[in-house]
């Protein structure tokens, strides 16, 4: 019962189980697209774990690390990555939010949005260009705010003395939701909803968000047990419909540009941000819906 | 009003041949990595070589540097040999059977010897180097014609295609790699003297004659 005290040792535990167990479905349903996205779980999991076991420093510098792949791969599709100011400065400001959410300076950590728009602006007159410019200007703050200070947000999480079991629980919720999107989607699936992602389907949404909700009750006791019942409600609530606005809002950039998968790097994914898609908007969301109606971080 | 959204061209591919791509899509990790390692690689070439460098390098924005080939040294000790400015932007071509099949090996050979990759097992290879090289405005390339470290002659054809795309080709004869780094030895010998001659470019030798001129060359400054 103490290894149930701790969030860590126990999803560690679960995660090595699930590794197991789906391996096993895997083998006996013959299933061979599972096995390459299985693969790179089998690297992705011993990672983050790692990170998380590491302690709150590897974990920010794997976070730092992920919104800076992330935004790169997003400036290489939109073509952004030219443009190699906007995107230094931008790698600059994603390892001050990390280094503010770091040492908890929550004032600061709330503005390196603003004072990176503020260095952003120079970069134009630096250049003295006003060609690409207000492009490059706009998803430059789509890198930061999105896929940077959101990101950031994580760090920011894992330093609340409770902040650990959240952190494990939104990352590993999110991606089970994603999973039973597309399972409750493929079996139940009948009607389509949105453009930005034809494929998802209205019964495919619901069951995700049912499940969420559901699945934010059975970790309730370790990994946020000082929340009430609509806490606990609202989180799921929070992984299982901002996991899929999320998506879909990637999905949306992804159409816009006229790509399929933002990288490659994941086989079996696709980019970073193709995983990190409904990370990357839960996360904020849910730390400041604990901070608000909780009051639980420093 | 929409954005004009223009994906790198290199988006999708796998890393291994993002490496090898020539020209060169900016990279700012790979370019720091790139940088980091040619430093390191100049430095301990010129520690460890005493290289004696003959003739000068022409001035010239599309110049392909014709190289004898010996051994795995015979690059980097040409690097060494050059101005910062030509380091940064020379691209020396590699096979792609050889160098650019595993990842270790593309990164090793990318970013500390500036290999791009040549596909010598494809014919129509040359027909893409030849719109390559046509639209190349800048550059600098090292050629091993020999296309092999165990084979002395030079191949008409990489010669044929940079002289019908107006690079100027500089013969550059390399003596006394093959004993600092023999073909077959994993680490190289160090302190052992190296030379580099430098000759004047080959603009008034008909492209049929090239190759014998450069085995001239090479033979007379080995």
């Amino acid at each position: 019962m103490e290894a149930l005290a701790q969030p860590l040792a126990a999803y560690t535990a679960l995660a090595a189980l699930g590794v197991v167990v789906f391996g096993a479905l895997l083998t006996a349903t013959r299933l061979r697209a599972g096995w390459t996205p299985y693969r790179t779980w089998l690297v992705m999991l011993p990672i983050i774990f790692g990170a998380l076991w590491l302690g709150i420093w590897a974990w920010a510098l794997l976070v730092t690390i992920l919104s800076i792949y992330g935004f790169k791969e997003f400036a290489r599709a939109t073509g952004l990555y030219r443009e190699r100011l906007f995107v230094l400065v931008v790698y600059a400001a994603m390892v001050a939010a990390n280094l503010a959410g770091y040492f908890g300076r929550f004032g600061l950590f709330m503005v390196v949005p603003v004072w990176t728009v503020g260095a952003l602006t120079l970069v134009p007159i630096i250049r003295n260009r006003t060609e690409g410019m207000l492009q490059g200007f706009a998803l430059s703050v789509v890198g930061i705010v999105y896929f940077g200070w959101f990101l950031a947000h994580l760090t920011y999480l894992a330093i609340w003395t409770g902040g650990l079991g959240l952190v494990l629980y939104i990352v590993l919720a999110t991606q089970l939701n994603d999973v039973i999107a597309f399972l409750f989607g493929k079996l139940l699936g009948r009607r389509h909803w949105t453009v930005l992602s034809p494929n998802k389907t209205v019964e495919g949404s619901l069951g995700a968000l049912a499940f969420s909700i559901a699945f934010a009750f059975v970790n309730w006791p370790l990994a946020f047990p000082e929340l009430p019942w609509w806490g606990a409600l609202g989180l799921g609530v929070i992984v299982g419909a901002g996991g899929q606005i999320g998506d879909l809002t990637l999905a949306n950039f992804k159409r816009n540009v006229g790509i399929k998968d933002f990288g490659n790097l994941l086989p079996g994914h696709g980019g970073v941000l193709d995983r990190l898609n409904s990370l990357t908007l839960v996360a904020p969301v849910a730390l400041h819906f604990v901070r608000f109606f909780f009051d639980g971080f420093p | 009003m929409s954005f004009e959204y223009r994906p790198m061209p290199d988006l999708g591919l796998p890393l291994r041949e993002r490496l090898g791509q020539y020209p060169r899509e900016p990279d700012l990790t790979i370019d720091a990595l790139r940088t980091a390692a040619r430093w390191i690689v100049v430095g301990l070439v010129k520690l460890q070589f005493p290289t004696e460098v003959r003739g000068s390098l022409p001035a010239g924005e599309r110049i392909a540097l014709v190289a004898n080939h010996q051994s795995h040294l015979d690059s980097l000790v040409v690097l060494a040999a050059l101005s910062e400015r030509r380091r940064r932007e020379i691209a020396c071509l590699a096979a792609k059977d050889y160098f650019f099949e595993r990842l270790p090996i593309a990164l090793g050979g990318s970013l500390f010897a500036m290999a791009v990759s040549f596909d010598r097992t494809k014919y129509t290879e040359l027909r893409r180097w030849s719109r390559i090289l046509r639209d190349q405005q800048r550059g600098c390339l090292l050629v091993f014609p020999s296309g092999s470290r165990r084979r002395s002659e030079a191949h008409d054809a990489i010669l044929f295609v940079l002289a019908k795309s107006g690079w100027t080709i500089v013969p550059v004869a390399i003596a006394g790699t093959a004993a600092a780094w023999p073909v077959g030895a994993a680490l190289p010998r160090p302190f052992r003297r190296v030379r580099l001659t430098f000759g004047a470019p080959l603009s008034d030798v008909p492209t049929r004659d090239l190759a014998a001129a450069l085995g001239e060359f090479w033979k007379a400054n080995l």
